[in-house]
């Protein structure tokens, strides 16, 4: 079904190409469903127009305050009207398609929003929200701003030198590593920042051998920060918890004490704040100022 | 009328149960099946009822071949009470009793009539309330009877005799209610119906049976009238034990194994 | 010898002691009063605060109706709710055939293999679908997860049926042990889809497992009411057949029942309804266990009365269910899943504990 909806929306995107969307400049009711999309409304300053969310949408802190109506994908067409939006603005894959056929009969307009993990898919994503929210003008900011960012990663690697290998570990539940391949929002992110992925040969998150980490033999282990602890703390748990298994402490990562945390939501949200999550990747894995 | 077998021939898997046997039995008469563990007494039951097809042979009911009457038709002209029966659910004995008017046509009011009759006649009459699970096992099986005798309640029905096939009766009963079922199905046969039960006890049998049918590794050794079938040697030989039939001074028989003691 | 050839000198109206039927036709009765009261407020309540009453009084009056009420109860709610009923009733009834065809009380009508095939179909569906050549994906449309369970838990169920059938008898015992074997290789089939599925599939598998009523539409309502309006017309003739077959298959056959017709109508309608339930609204447990048992204790285990009070308790249970998945978290909405095992497993426990003395037996 989800790829069904994803086909429909390239289709409509191969049709439709230079304009994202259909400009609704008078909408005052938004409904922004997306964790990316609801902040690259407020990075376009047009926060006041939201009234409403879906439960991945949590930074900034304030749209918090807003109702929420549920997971994008598992969305209920009651929820959705009671909260009487006149624009949709949504991530690719809002679903179920019933409530989203009955949300286009009840006549509200519905915006999607192209899913991009790199310089220029973030880009359309903040172009394609400027046009639907009617203020094409704002996104050049916002995009000047990720570009700048993802410029100085690259600059700061134009010296040349190895790229660093970077293994991505989702979560170590069981003693079990569930590691960032091909095509994940990690490898995204770990490209962005002037690095390389670790792992391949598989698609998404997936459980890797013991075996096939140690070969993997990364030089940085990024993983995601846990609730609110202190950075330094994180760090060390994590280092411990990593070290302690034998598969990952003989790896060049643990030995040096190269582990990274980030905030899971910066590192993997691909919104405005990528280009700035990129810049402080590539600094963390290759250390400031190099 | 009568219940027949010709030469029925039965096997369950592989092992062969029943070898070619031979029975007539008449309405108005309670046939005994005996034989010791083993013998193919349940076995040749089951063909009878129309339970198990043989796999050779015929088993007739009243003329027709059983494997070709409709269940309905054949349920109104014989019930089963069965050795053992198991139950799932918590049904009262009404309730258990009803299930044995199934293929029955009648009013509602007759069929409570019916209902009410069958227990008393099973001697449960203020039972009709009780969970059947809550009851021994030999009131229990006097339920299942009620429910054989609901179903067939006429002896005689409009297309011929009714059948009550007994698959040892008595088995869980003391001795006043094996006596008073044994009577029960003894007045079936008097009033025109047939009986056919699966017998352990030989002195019940010796004093109720018309007919009997002795079994041993699955064929029938000897058919005949008590007199002629309950002999010292047929049974000895059957049982594998020396047996002795020693008449009491009153009608009945009773048979005693050789060497046993009464107490007192 | 008692013979009764005046029965009615008897009093009409002369209950006979142990007869539950009278309580299952009163119950009967409070049941449907039951089920249209939580009709009414379902149809009331919901996230948007439209009023039902007031929409009814405006029509009534042939004032104009804003469009997004008009939306709201007649392709939101409404359709929800007759759903709600189909599926509430098809589970509780298909349980209540199931546990008499089984004889067991626990039983449901995942040893037919339905649940496990419809899950492994709505997986395939979820993960593979896109695979599929456009010209079927443009026919399905969306109703491919659907279609899909539907179909996998209908082959499902044939293959265990065709299993532990042999010359013209169903094998109760070995449907049971070969449904728990398939349902091992299906499982393994199944976990092979999921390891292949992205992170948004596997939401949507999770979400699928835990039961929705949220994607209820008209099409739907059309395609799975006939299977599920079978299995309750199916009920009357499988009532007495149920009662025999708690006595064995053998007495069962002996009181003229047809044995094997039972079994056959029985296990086909069953996963007919589960099967079309499980389509529209993913996994939805303990309705089909929770609904008969309680009736069985209230009602005993005569099923004519069994199987009808069971669809009409199993509507108003779900559609109570829906009601709350659809109203405590609003705008958002909880899984339908997570309220009948969050209420309805501790509501059994207390119904076990406290029923020790007619359980034991």
């Amino acid at each position: 079904m989800p790829r069904l909806i994803r086909l429909a929306a390239a289709a409509a995107l191969a049709c439709a190409s230079p304009a994202l969307a259909d400009p609704h400049p008078d909408a005052s009711r938004v409904l922004s469903l997306g964790g990316a999309v609801t902040e690259i409304v407020h990075a376009l300053g047009q926060q006041d127009r939201l009234v409403g969310r879906d439960t991945t949408s949590s930074f900034p802190p304030e749209v918090l305050a807003l109702p929420d109506v549920g997971y994008v994908r598992a969305l209920s067409s009651e929820g959705v009207l009671s909260v009487q939006p006149d624009l949709i603005l949504s991530e690719e894959g809002a679903g179920p398609p019933e409530t989203i056929a009955l949300l286009q009969e009840a006549g509200i307009p519905f915006e999607t929003i192209p899913e991009g993990h790199d310089a220029e898919g973030l880009a359309r994503k903040v172009e394609a929200v400027a046009e639907a929210l009617g203020v094409p003008d704002a996104a050049g900011p916002v995009i000047e701003e990720i570009r700048a960012d993802l410029a100085r990663v690259e600059q700061a690697n134009a010296g040349g030198g190895q790229k660093k290998r970077v293994l991505f570990i989702l979560s170590l539940q069981g003693g079990r590593v569930m590691a960032g391949g091909e095509g994940s929002g990690a490898d995204a992110i770990i490209r962005l920042a002037g690095a390389e992925n670790a792992v391949s040969g598989f698609q998404g998150y997936k459980p890797m051998t013991d075996e096939a980490v140690t070969a993997a033999a990364p030089d940085v282990i990024l993983m995601m920060q846990r609730g609110d602890a202190q950075a330094d703390s994180d760090h060390n748990a994590s280092l411990a918890e990593l070290a302690a298994m034998p598969a990952l402490a003989v790896t060049p990562a643990v030995r040096d004490g190269a582990v990274v945390t980030m905030d899971g939501l910066l590192l993997l949200g691909f919104g405005p704040r990528t280009g700035a999550a990129a810049l402080e990747l590539h600094d963390a894995i290759y250390g400031a100022g190099s | 009328m009568s219940v027949c077998a010709r030469d029925l021939r039965l096997r369950l898997g592989r092992a062969p149960i029943l070898h070619g046997v031979d029975l007539t039995a008449q309405a108005g008469r309670l046939t005994a099946i005996i034989g010791p563990n083993g013998s193919g007494k349940t076995s040749l039951m089951r063909v009878l009822t129309g339970e198990l097809a043989p796999h050779a042979g015929e088993a007739l009911l009243n003329g027709a071949p059983i494997a070709r009457q409709r269940p309905e038709m054949l349920a109104r002209r014989r019930a089963v009470l069965p050795q053992q029966s198991a139950l799932s659910f918590p049904f009262t004995v009404a309730e258990i009793v009803r299930i044995g008017l199934h293929s029955l046509a009648a009013g509602e009011a007759e069929r409570g009539a019916l209902i009410r009759a069958a227990l008393a006649q099973v001697g449960l009459p203020g039972h009709a309330g009780r969970l059947y699970q809550e009851l021994s096992g030999g009131e229990q099986q006097r339920v299942q009877l009620a429910r054989a005798l609901v179903q067939v309640w006429h002896p005689v029905g409009e297309d011929g005799p009714c059948w009550l096939f007994l698959d040892e009766p008595v088995s869980s009963l003391d001795i006043a209610h094996q006596l008073a079922v044994m009577r029960l199905a003894e007045d079936y046969a008097r009033r025109g119906g047939g009986v056919i039960a699966v017998m352990h006890d030989l002195n019940l049998t010796a004093m109720f049976a018309d007919h009997v049918l002795l079994m041993k590794d699955g064929r029938a050794r000897a058919e005949g009238s008590p007199a002629e079938v309950m002999t010292d040697r047929l049974l000895s030989e059957a049982y594998g034990c020396e047996l002795r039939v020693s008449h009491t001074p009153r009608e009945g028989v009773w048979l005693l194994p050789q060497g046993a003691r009464l107490a007192g | 010898m008692v013979a009764v050839d005046a029965p009615r000198d008897r009093p009409e109206g002369d209950r006979l002691e142990g007869d539950r039927r009278h309580v299952g036709r009163v119950l009967c009765l409070l049941l449907v009063l039951l089920l249209a009261l939580v009709a009414i407020l379902s149809l009331g309540h919901g996230a948007s605060g439209v009023s039902a009453p007031r929409v009814l009084a405006d029509w009534l009056a042939g004032r104009q109706i804003a469009p997004t009420d008009r939306i709201v109860l007649v392709d939101i709610r409404l359709p929800r709710l007759l759903t709600g009923i189909l599926v509430g009733a098809g589970l509780a009834v298909s349980g209540a055939v199931m546990q008499g065809l089984f004889r067991n009380p626990l039983a449901d009508p995942g040893l037919l293999g339905v649940s496990a095939g419809a899950s492994l179909g709505a997986i395939s569906g979820i993960v593979l679908g896109g695979m599929l050549p456009a010209a079927i994906l443009s026919f399905t449309g969306w109703h491919l997860v659907p279609l899909a369970a539907f179909g996998g838990g209908w082959l499902a169920m044939l293959l265990l049926y065709g299993i532990s059938t042999r010359r013209g008898r169903t094998s109760v015992a070995t449907m049971l042990l070969a449904g728990i074997a398939l349902a091992a290789m299906i499982g393994a089939l199944s976990g092979l889809i999921v390891y292949y599925a992205n992170d948004s599939q596997l939401r949507d598998l999770t979400f699928w497992g835990l039961g929705s009523l949220a994607g209820a539409s008209w099409t739907k309502i059309l395609a799975a009411g006939p299977l599920i309006a079978a299995a309750l017309l199916a009920a009357p003739f499988l009532a007495r057949g149920l009662n025999g077959l708690a006595l064995g298959e053998a007495a069962a056959a002996h009181v003229g029942i047809r044995v094997q017709r039972v079994k056959a109508v029985a296990i086909l309608t069953a996963a007919a309804a589960t099967g079309a339930s499980v389509a529209i609204s993913g996994g939805i447990g303990f309705v089909g266990i929770v609904v008969p048992h309680l009736l069985r204790l209230l009602t005993g285990p005569d099923h004519r009365w069994l199987l009808v009070n069971s669809a009409l308790l199993g509507a108003s249970v779900l559609v109570c269910a829906d009601m709350v998945s659809r109203t405590v978290i609003a705008p958002a909405e909880l899984p339908i899943g997570i309220i009948t095992a969050m209420i309805g497993g501790p509501f059994f426990m207390w119904v076990l504990l406290s029923n020790r003395r007619v359980i034991d037996l």
